[in-house]
């Protein structure tokens, strides 16, 4: 078995009555491409904000490297090594894309404090930055505004922000939502030529992007997990097709 | 892939981020502006002091509101804290050497700034702007009780100020030192201003205010980094008060008032929230306009101001130099047709 990177015990969350996550033993290998799915409400953002400390869970707890990081928040998480993106685009709209993606890496080498020297000297930021932007292919991109952007272009600003906080965890809620197909294959490139010491837990529901990505992947259903296996165990399995792969009948 | 000649961080955008701390061509022109209007109306300093006190202390409001995105109403606080510290020091004869004493002003307004910065910046959006107007009225009110150290309702007039570095007089009647001295602080305040918002810290403030939710998400101690941002700010709007009592020679209620707190909003929206020289026209354009409509109409000129504000609030969010940059752009596509 390869090492464990994150994994969670009796892992729960409820919102008054509804209990949003409950239960959820997971684990999560270094180098893993791990895929969640499960139908709409089935608490896989919830798990993600729960693995992120954007959410406290009400029961069980968060391991990460065997280190118990149940209570720490979630700034002090990005230190630990776990990075994320949003389902939605949560980016600083009114800046330009090298600012956007120059915030995330000052923060990550510790430059962010710095107030007496200009921004545009940490030439290690920019350089560092503009490397993930010709990465994901949006360095022409890099001086415009991140509202004057389509969306699917917004979309790989947000892996780039993530990107540069350089996780050992990093978990994608969703990357390729509202990405035209001609670009969505730049994010998964560039998720697959991240080193294979860093875990990826992807979101999603375009199983082709599931099945060609993935090297195992765990259905939740209703906040608990109903399978995890191998791309070829899950497509097998008859019982899954009929409560989440049946709803795409193309699959 | 990338072709190696075209290597990244030789890219246009890098570069301009590289170099964008340069200074413009056009700014030396607002200092020479300054200067001039030294020479040209000799009879208008005392408008010309107080207007560089505005500047100094819209451009403190500018970094908390503009580039941290904190919105208070009760900025007036750290002003009054500043003229307070250094009328109460002179008046009873502790200290009143002017340059010191305009230190302490700033130390004291950063403790207060700081202190009330851990407990407001808790909070955000209505409940802060509620809160930070509570603070200064808490303030302000302590001040008008504490008559025996304050002067109360009448404030502290004829203040003790001694000759600057012990050769220039603070005259009233002619407030030639007054001017040269407050444009040098505010010179120096607004070069410090200046590194903070173009560092990698300020350039971390732009990010909490554009979302701070993102900040935490990029592993950023959000909530220090606000409260520093906070105490500098409270630190350079107590030098702004601290030179008004100086230049003025007297300290009173007004400093400390919803007034002043409000005024310094106007005159920031107006000219333009996070840009920097946006205080500066702000503060022209309020401080000339309040002179003139007073004259016309000294009744109602507040009326003026008012509608004023009303049109910049529909239509020019950014403020003047937001209708001068949109204005500048336009121009500049027609000239470079693509």
């Amino acid at each position: 078995m390869t090492a464990c990177l994150l994994e969670t015990n009796a892992l729960g969350r409820s919102f008054g009555a509804l209990a949003a996550v409950s239960g959820v033993e997971f684990r999560l290998d270094a180098g893993a491409r791990h895929a969640l799915i499960g139908p709409n409400g089935a608490g896989k953002t919830t798990f993600i904000n729960l693995l992120s400390g954007v959410l406290q869970p009400t029961l069980g707890r968060v391991v990460l490297k065997g280190r118990d990081i149940t209570g720490i928040p979630e700034a002090r998480r990005v230190k630990l090594g776990i990075a994320r993106t949003f389902q939605i685009n949560r980016l600083f709209r009114g800046l330009t894309v090298l600012e956007n993606v120059y915030i995330a890496v000052s923060e990550r080498v510790g430059a962010a404090a710095d107030m007496f020297r200009p921004a545009g000297a940490r030439g290690d930021v920019i350089r560092e930055a503009m490397h993930l932007l010709a990465m994901l292919k949006l360095e022409d991109d890099a001086g415009r505004r991140v509202s004057e952007l389509p969306y699917g272009r917004q979309r790989l600003v947000e892996i780039a922000v993530a990107l540069g906080l350089k996780p050992e965890v990093l978990l994608l809620d969703e990357p390729a939502a509202g990405v035209p197909s001609a670009e969505s294959h730049i994010i998964l490139d560039a998720v697959g030529r991240l080193s294979k010491d860093i875990g990826v837990l992807i979101i999603e529901h375009d199983m082709d992007v599931v099945f060609r990505f993935a090297e195992r992947i765990t259905v939740m259903v209703g906040g608990r997990i109903f399978a995890e296996g191998t791309p070829k165990e899950i497509a097998a399995d008859p019982e899954i097709r009929a409560v989440y792969l049946g709803q795409h009948s193309h699959v | 892939m990338i072709a190696p000649a075209l290597n990244p961080a030789l890219h246009p955008a890098a570069l301009a981020f590289a170099g964008r701390h340069q200074p413009r061509v056009w700014e030396p022109i607002v200092w020479i502006l300054a200067l001039v209007f030294y020479f040209a109306f000799p009879n208008h300093l005392g408008f010309g002091t107080e207007l560089l006190i505005t500047i100094l202390f819209a451009l403190s409001l500018d970094l908390v509101l503009g580039y941290a995105g904190i919105v208070t109403l009760g900025h007036a606080a750290f002003f009054g804290v500043g003229a307070y510290t250094v009328g109460m020091l002179a008046y009873h004869g502790f200290w009143n050497e002017p340059i010191s004493s305009l230190m302490l002003a700033a130390i004291v307004a950063a403790l207060v700034g700081l202190g009330s910065g851990l407990v407001l910046l808790r909070t955000q959006g209505l409940t802060l702007l509620m809160l930070s107007l509570c603070t200064m009225a808490l303030l302000e009110e302590a001040a008008n009780l504490g008559h025996e150290y304050t002067g109360g309702f009448d404030g502290l007039a004829s203040l003790p100020i001694p000759k600057l570095l012990g050769l220039f007089e603070f005259n009233p009647l002619y407030p030639r030192t007054q001017y040269v001295y407050v444009l040098t602080v505010l010179f120096i305040s607004f070069l410090f201003i200046r590194t903070v918002v173009y560092s990698p810290f300020g350039q971390s403030l732009t990010g909490i205010r554009e979302n701070t939710l993102r900040m935490h998400a990029v592993g950023s101690p959000v909530r220090a980094r606000l409260v520093t941002c906070y105490t500098i700010s409270a630190a350079i709007a107590g030098i702004a008060g601290g030179l008004w009592a100086q230049a003025n020679a007297y300290v009173n209620l007004t400093t400390l008032g919803l007034d002043r707190a409000a005024m310094v909003l106007i005159v920031l929206i107006l000219g333009g929230c996070g840009r920097m020289y946006g205080a500066f026209v702000g503060a022209v354009a309020y401080m000339v306009l309040a002179h003139f409509l007073a004259k016309l109409y000294p009744t109602a000129w507040q009326l003026g101001l008012g509608f004023l504000l009303v049109v910049i609030a529909l239509f020019a969010r950014n403020g003047i130099l937001g209708i001068g940059e949109a204005l500048l752009r336009r121009f500049r596509a027609k000239r470079m047709p693509r």
